[in-house]
């Protein structure tokens, strides 16, 4: 019983905990500026640095498909 | 005294601080950072409404975010696409804040109805980049996999209605719904980097922002490669076209292009159309080897039709109470991703919850915006990087946006009892396209907003103005002529759709503060959200 009684309030206690930090991250925005400050620029580094194609050297063989003519 | 004040602090805490200043009121201008306009921390509501938004709203949302992600292809696939793709990693991540701006200082009903149109969105938009991501040659070494070879990529005001024959064999994903559209309306960042792109090789910078940046994307090579065949569409704009010349350049596969017709009010452009239709039908199975099935067309319009129904259900309460429990920017951004994208299950799902709350609010005479000074009609397109000033417009002087444009352009049902019933009412459909009907689409359709502005009981009017859609300037002046003859109140919102550089937040909410107090002569109602920084915000 009293093992039983333990196990419960520990479940009590972690879910207690879990919400109240969870909590805190809601109300006071720190996903927002987790986000805003460190994921964001991080990213935008990212994809700034990437090697890019150079999509202009694409060809333009507009006459490489047959022509779509459905009109009976 | 000392007892008022803290019997007035309990029952702040308890039911969240009133709206408006004469009352000791919220001034949710305070709860936000200079410049990046992140919470100081977020809004109070009341014990009830602040754990409804924490709960069901912010964990819930994060929670099903995550579930959607794991059910539709998976963790893998979606850091591979958020890792290549700049849209997907710089925009998508901070989403919760779109759910903030957009449901700022709502409480009860319209708190809750509105955050599940949002939730929709969300999942749509999910399901739509998972799709691209699993299906992209480019994240599978080259590789068409068998979704890539049951994917059709099309224009976004292509409505994805037409590929309703093929339900359940081929997916339909529009390219620039997601990539471009969404990303303005969550972060308005990540779109400058298209049109900078487009402009960086030489293309002029006066076309319409959203031609340049649908192009830039794929100028800097950030579109998946996801489908062997695409439908183009003129989306009824000369600027649209040349951003279609350049997806056939750049995307270099078999294409369909679906024009909207210039004039459409016409029996015979009506027959074009028609016939255009159906060879996009001959396109469609000619590329992927499936047959065009009648049944699956007519069930999913049926089930597209349930969902129209619905829709004006709640206008009718909209139109004639005090009970519509959704807000400006939730209704016109529902309502033009589903009627845009077409039927999908989440749909159905989101508008059975909405008529819970919509049936409550009727019977128990809930008025969830009982600070309502004006009723406001929203016409022509809105801004996209300010979709949600419908909402800072009701916080700061009670304009309640009722109803707009964008949810009004397909105002009808699809008939299924015969073939050429059908093919005609898509025709209208397709006609009836989104900046096509009551943008471009000449005086007699801009012109609608006097029988729908009765018709919605509204008093005044928010006029959009595209300042680079040639099509819509040339029709200021006899707007201007029209509200004065009819003694109409309104006020213009000078915008550059998704360019926030053009004109910004700020500007806009200049323009509204200063009709509101030199010609309205009426007092904000938090004047804490008159004037604010947030020139850095997403």
């Amino acid at each position: 019983m009293n093992k039983i009684c333990k196990f419960f309030l520990k479940v009590f206690a972690i879910v207690f905990v879990a919400n109240a930090a969870l909590f805190a991250v809601f109300f006071f925005d720190l996903d927002g500026k987790l986000l805003f400050n460190v994921v964001e620029p991080f990213l935008k580094k990212h994809y700034d640095d990437m090697d890019r194609k150079d999509t202009l050297k694409t060809p333009y063989n507009i006459d490489e498909f047959p022509k779509y003519d459905y009109h009976s | 005294m000392a007892k008022k004040s803290v019997t007035k602090a309990l029952k702040d805490f308890w039911y969240g601080k009133p709206h408006t200043a004469a009352e000791g009121g919220r001034r949710l201008g305070d709860l936000h950072e200079d410049k990046t306009h992140l919470y100081k921390h977020r809004e109070w509501r009341g014990v009830k409404d602040t754990m409804y938004y924490f709960y069901n709203i912010w964990l819930y949302n994060y929670i099903f975010m995550v579930k959607d992600i794991m059910v539709m292809h998976g963790p893998i696939t979606f850091a591979k696409g958020l890792w290549r793709y700049r849209w997907v990693g710089q925009t998508y991540l901070p989403v919760l804040h779109w759910f903030d701006r957009g449901l700022e200082g709502m409480r009860g009903e319209a708190m809750r109805a509105s955050a599940w149109h949002y939730r929709a969105m969300v999942s749509t938009t999910i399901r739509q980049f998972q799709r691209m991501f699993a299906a992209d040659t480019r994240l599978h070494g080259g590789r068409q996999n068998e979704l890539y070879k049951r994917t059709i990529a099309h224009n976004e005001t292509v409505w994805g209605g037409v590929f309703y024959p093929w339900d359940g064999e081929i997916q339909n994903v529009p390219l620039e719904m997601i990539p471009y559209f969404v990303t303005c309306h969550v972060n308005s960042h990540t779109v400058l980097n298209y049109i900078d792109a487009v402009q960086s090789i030489g293309l002029p910078g006066d076309p319409c922002p959203m031609c340049q940046a649908e192009s830039g994307i794929f100028v800097l090579d950030d579109v998946p490669d996801y489908a062997p065949a695409v439908i183009t569409c003129n989306e009824a704009c000369d600027a649209s076209v040349s951003t279609s010349t350049l997806q056939d350049w750049f995307f270099d596969k078999p294409l369909f292009s679906l024009p909207m017709p210039m004039l459409f009010d016409d029996p015979l452009v009506k027959k074009y159309v028609m016939r255009e239709i159906e060879e996009l039908w001959k396109f469609v199975e000619d590329q992927y080897g499936i047959p065009f099935s009648w049944e699956k067309l007519t069930k999913k319009l049926e089930l597209q039709n349930e969902l129209q129904r619905f829709e004006w259900e709640k206008w009718e309460v909209a139109a004639k109470s005090d009970y519509y429990p959704i807000n400006g920017v939730a209704q016109a951004l529902y309502r033009i991703y589903q009627t845009q994208y077409g039927d999908w299950e989440i749909w159905h799902v989101t508008d059975k919850k909405v008529r819970k709350i919509l049936e409550k609010c009727v019977s128990k005479k809930i008025n969830s915006f009982p600070q309502t000074r004006h009723r406001v009609i929203a016409w022509s397109c809105a801004p996209l990087y300010y979709s949600n000033w419908c909402t800072w417009a009701y916080n700061c002087w009670g304009l309640n946006v009722i109803i707009n444009m964008d949810s009004l352009m397909f105002d009808m049902e699809i008939r299924t009892d015969s073939y050429e019933h059908t093919l005609e009412d898509m025709a209208q459909y397709h006609m009836w396209a989104p900046m096509r009907r009551m943008a471009v689409g000449g005086m007699h359709h801009m012109f609608e907003l006097w029988d729908y502005m009765k018709r919605f009981n509204c008093d005044m009017v928010a006029m959009y103005d595209q300042l680079q859609c040639k099509g819509v300037q040339g029709l200021h002046g006899l707007f201007e002529d029209e509200f004065r003859k009819r003694d109409i109140k309104a006020f213009w919102i000078p915008h550059a759709l998704p360019d926030s550089r053009t004109v910004s937040r700020a500007e806009i909410r200049r323009l509204i503060n200063d009709y509101m107090s030199t010609v309205m002569h009426e007092e904000p109602l938090d004047p804490s959200l008159l004037d604010f920084d947030d020139s850095m915000t997403w």
